[in-house]
């Protein structure tokens, strides 16, 4: 990826001072168990969190460059079956594993409280200008589920991440 | 007559001459690239054939002192323009100085692409989304070359003339693989399982040659004696005696791996041969030839270059190189260590013409192919009293139309020549105007 990104930044690098705009589908390069939380937690317990990170190689010279503005995107799928509770589904970038799921996520949304056979729609969107996170040649993405159940049954369903973009904007040269 | 010939640099396709920008290109003097390209101009008298012309120029690099303004000389090592590593740095801005030389001021600098370049990135897909710069992509071979002579040292008696020039020529070029231009310029994803690459082939070689010719009027004209009427006819034959000499052709880019396109990590692609001589002295013959004829105010000549000239290096070393993804380094098998190969020196040529019309017109034109193109340059010269007004047009080695326009005003013995002439030198699809300045002496 490293090689690849080096090659189409030099081919690009004749562009002028135009800002060089990354879209990336972070959900494509997720497997399907990583962007589909399967749940069956017991009633009444405190919220147990589900998790999934990954690392991203991003082009080299990221880290020397100026970010104008970070944009991202989720939407998912809850598909809840027996139980009561509410889920919340929260994406986080930084640029250690270590630093992954704490503080503040870049996106989160919360189910609101649902009941037995449901599906609720989830989604947000959010803008950061000249964010740090991202001036780095790797990027560790981090999606957490937080389900809090009601006293009663089993809280059972699944979680299904259906779309998950990043648009990164560059305002200078990269290499 | 037993003269000794000076180090003569040589005379390539750029010029000091603010007259001859702003006739189009047009050079109306002997010197420069007519007696670069033409040993029969070695007969004609170097002396400026049109009336009331300026014994020589020498050029106001207002330009240099523009760019120096804009990066001191004391902090070039830390110029954006010089420091890859800066953030700053912009290699379009490089190349352009280099294509075209800050040694005249730029009126009007080409402008280059400020749109965005937007990359989408998923698994499945990879677009590149250049905008109006796709238009830069170029859909023929790119590159630089050029056959120069450095120096010109000898004697010559009776027309004939005996020395040692100094050769360096040079060409490389750039050819995208029409996949990869696909894939440029179309917003279409890149594929699975394919080879984007650019196709370089290089070659560098230089020598010296000692050399033989003569050049001498055959044939006088109606001018008699004491003017430049006649034909001239003038050959040289070099022994080329190459010092070094190397060459590298290959793709160089990337290959995607198996479905989904970004499923793995495409590996870089390079894979060429390498030729290089391990002695000096490549051995060859070639020769010159041109003709002029003068006959009173028309004057036309024709020149060829180095025909013929095909050089044998006899220790020269053959390498393969690739990229190897497993060591993540390039490999180099050396296919021959000691083999003989040839190479070859292109042939260039000029044709030239000028006609003096006797109320202080000049109209000339010629045609040159330095070894990458041929470029053609047409104009006019009015000379009313102290002013000079001039015009030209021109079609470059890419086959685009500049066009180039200026005046002078001589006041005693000083005057001052101003040409402006338009370029494409520069990484963009616009055309620039650049301004030449120069004092002449008469």
């Amino acid at each position: 990826m490293k090689a690849l990104a080096a090659a189409l930044l030099v081919l690009v690098a004749a562009c002028g001072q135009g800002n060089i705009i990354l879209n990336v589908d972070v959900l494509s390069f997720l497997s399907a168990s990583d962007s589909t939380t399967q749940y069956n937690v017991i009633g009444g317990l405190p919220p147990v969190d589900s998790t999934v990170s990954r690392r991203f190689s991003l082009p080299p010279g990221l880290g020397k460059s100026t970010v104008d503005s970070i944009s991202a995107n989720f939407s998912s799928q809850l598909q809840n079956a027996t139980g009561g509770g509410r889920v919340t589904l929260e994406v986080f970038f930084a640029k250690s594993q270590g630093g992954l799921f704490t503080g503040t996520p870049y996106l989160s949304d919360s189910s609101g409280h649902v009941t037995g056979a449901v599906t609720v729609p989830m989604g947000t969107n959010s803008l950061r200008l000249a964010d740090s996170v991202f001036t780095t040649d790797s990027l560790w993405v981090g999606i957490r589920a937080r389900i809090t159940t009601d006293v009663g049954p089993n809280m059972t369903g699944q979680l299904r991440l259906t779309d998950l973009h990043v648009r990164v904007v560059l305002k200078d040269k990269i290499i | 007559m037993l003269v000794v010939a000076p180090l003569r640099p040589a005379h390539a396709q750029f010029s000091f001459d603010a007259r001859r920008y702003g006739m189009g290109g047009v050079s109306l003097s002997r010197d420069g690239n007519v007696r670069r390209y033409n040993p029969a101009y070695r007969a004609v008298k170097n002396r400026n054939h049109v009336a009331g012309a300026p014994k020589f120029s020498i050029p106001v690099p207002i330009g240099l002192i523009d760019f120096f303004k804009q990066h001191p000389i004391n902090q070039l090592g830390h110029d954006p323009m010089f420091t890859p590593e800066s953030a700053a740095f912009n290699p379009a801005a490089l190349l352009n100085t280099i294509f075209n030389p800050p040694i005249f001021y730029e009126v009007k600098k080409a402008p280059l692409p400020t749109n965005d370049v937007a990359f989408t990135i998923g698994r499945n897909q990879l677009i590149i989304d250049l905008g109006a710069t796709k238009v830069l992509i170029p859909e023929q071979e790119f590159g630089l070359g050029s056959t120069s002579r450095l120096l010109d040292l000898g004697v010559g008696f009776a027309g004939f003339h005996v020395g040692v020039m100094g050769f360096l020529q040079y060409d490389v070029g750039f050819t995208l693989d029409s996949t990869l231009r696909h894939f440029l310029v179309s917003d279409s994803t890149a594929l699975p399982n394919t080879a984007y690459f650019v196709n370089v082939d290089g070659t560098a070689q230089a020598g010296f040659a000692p050399t033989v010719s003569y050049a001498g009027r055959v044939l006088r004209g109606a001018g008699g004696n004491d003017s430049d009427d006649g034909l001239y006819l003038g050959g040289a034959l070099h022994y080329y005696l190459g010092a070094t000499y190397g060459r590298g052709i290959g793709p160089a880019g990337f290959t995607t791996g198996p479905a989904p396109v970004l499923g793995s990590t495409p590996s870089p692609l390079l894979n060429g041969d390498l030729f290089t001589s391990n002695k000096p002295f490549g051995r060859g013959v070639g020769g010159d030839v041109g003709v002029v004829w003068i006959s009173g105010p028309f004057e036309v000549g024709a020149g060829v270059n180095d025909i013929g000239a095909e050089l044998t290096w006899s220790h020269s070393k053959i390498q393969h190189f690739v990229y190897d993804n497993a060591g993540d380094s390039i490999a180099t098998i050396v296919v021959s260590s000691d083999t003989s190969l040839k190479t070859k020196l292109p042939i260039t040529y000029i044709g030239n013409a000028a006609l003096h019309m006797g109320t202080g017109t000049t109209v000339g034109g010629d045609v040159v192919n330095s070894g990458r193109g041929t470029v053609i340059h047409v104009g006019v010269e009015q000379r009313t009293g102290p002013f000079a007004i001039r015009g030209g047009v021109s079609r470059d080695q890419r086959k685009k139309m500049q066009f180039g326009f200026g005046g002078g005003l001589r006041l005693g013995p000083i005057g001052l020549d101003v040409g402006f002439f338009t370029h494409s030198n520069s990484l963009s699809t616009q055309r620039a105007i650049t301004m030449a300045t120069a004092i002449s002496i008469y």
